[in-house]
């Protein structure tokens, strides 16, 4: 086979492996920033964190707010639900940032899959 | 209030059931060390099991063992060990609704012993007031959705829900409704197979809770088996176990399905993933369970 050949298939091969780690990653931290609070199902993403903290700053205590499966559920304390959508929201993202920066130094396949 | 873990493991010739078991078990232990695991098997693979070498793993993995005779159906079912090697094996699954009776606990998560948790994400469950909840949908390995005939029953048919992991509260009026009906379909399966058109000859659980959660919900779409939140990860059965880096973190080959000779890897680290090729569990059983011992 053409050598040039030969070392891109090669080289395509890793980019492979290297985007289902990188998709297995993203599902991961998807699958962490899920909160249950009060059979509702949440995300702890930007749009429900912002809108939490601002019913906080506006002076709520409480709240019913529509879950991902579109379910009106009560929140009795705003306050203790933002702790718990902040803390998923840091535990993930600390997660997908440590293992996405150690993905990039992965030169080959073997270290993409701490081999 | 009582809740708590339970596997089915009914030993056949060709598969250690109760060994795979062991492993899952342990697995859920570590994960969910507040919940007790229940093994339910006959007394033929208990008495085989408990007085051969690997006795005390059952006491490791299990808090509680209840002896329930398999059904007597027979099932034969086609496994798969890459995509080179398939062997058929009786499976024994015919009595996995009576699962309502058998557990010793009030909340129960029942799973399938080739499935590994790796992590807590399912201790919610616990916490919950559903009556019933499983997996709505599956992705294999590299997180592609799995093929068609596994998303639906049929080409056009009703959405498939997975047995593999079920969770339910006996305290609900609808949990034994939803179980009644899974057994009606189960005892008139051949005319559920026409009326729904699913393939196959065997017998599928998958099929009977995907027809029960059809119909409890006024045969329409509809929520009322919860899902389980996240799509269940599931390897097939021709991809295999690599290595085991440690115990939380494993390494498979991922098998091409439209170009068999090629294989990818695929690296799964703390998620609970559905080991579909039996074989290769066990051919890394002494492997896991040495990193589970630390």
């Amino acid at each position: 086979m053409d050598e040039r050949l030969d070392k891109a298939l090669a080289f395509s091969k890793y980019r492979v492996s290297i985007e289902h780690r990188r998709k297995a990653k993203q599902r991961r931290f998807e699958t962490m920033t899920v909160v249950h609070y009060n059979n509702g199902m949440f995300r702890a993403d930007p749009q429900t964190m912002t809108f939490v903290t601002a019913l906080i700053a506006d002076g709520h205590q409480n709240a019913i707010l529509i879950d991902t499966k579109s379910n009106p559920i009560e929140i009795m304390n705003l306050q203790e639900f933002k702790v718990t959508l902040f803390n998923a929201y840091f535990e993930a993202t600390n997660e997908y940032s440590t293992e996405i920066k150690k993905l990039a130094k992965a030169r080959d396949v073997r270290k993409a899959m701490d081999w | 209030m009582t809740s708590g873990i339970a596997f089915f493991a009914y030993n056949t010739e060709q598969i250690d059931y109760i060994r795979l078991a062991c492993i899952a078990g342990r697995y859920a232990k570590r994960h969910m060390p507040d919940q007790p695991v229940c093994l339910i098997t006959d007394s033929g693979t208990w008495d085989w099991f408990s007085k051969g070498p690997y006795a005390d793993h059952a006491e490791q993995a299990f808090d509680d063992v209840v002896i329930a005779a398999a059904d007597a159906r027979a099932n034969k079912r086609t496994h798969w060990d890459s995509p080179y090697h398939s062997f058929a094996s009786d499976f024994k699954n015919g009595n996995k609704h009576k699962v309502f009776s058998y557990t010793p606990y009030d909340q129960t998560l029942l799973l399938d012993i080739d499935y590994v948790m790796m992590n807590d994400s399912l201790k919610w469950v616990f916490e919950s007031d559903m009556p019933v909840a499983m997996y709505h949908q599956a992705e294999d390995l590299i997180r592609q959705p799995m093929p068609l005939p596994q998303q639906h029953l049929s080409t056009h048919g009703i959405p498939m829900v997975w047995s593999t992991a079920v969770y339910f509260d006996k305290r609900h009026e609808l949990t034994k409704l939803f179980f009644d009906v899974w057994e009606h379909v189960g005892d008139h399966y051949d005319f559920y197979k026409f009326l729904y058109g699913f393939p196959g000859t065997m017998y599928r659980t998958d099929y009977c809770v995907s027809i029960a959660n059809h119909i409890l919900n006024g045969m329409g779409h509809g929520e009322l088996i919860n899902d389980l939140g996240v799509p269940m990860i599931n390897m097939s059965q021709h991809d295999d176990i690599a290595k085991i880096n440690s115990v939380d973190e494993w390494v498979f080959t991922v098998n091409d399905r439209k170009e068999n000779w090629e294989d990818t890897l695929a690296l799964i680290k703390r998620e609970n993933v559905h080991v579909m090729n039996k074989r290769s569990l066990d051919r890394h059983y002494d492997t896991i369970m040495g990193a589970l011992d630390g």
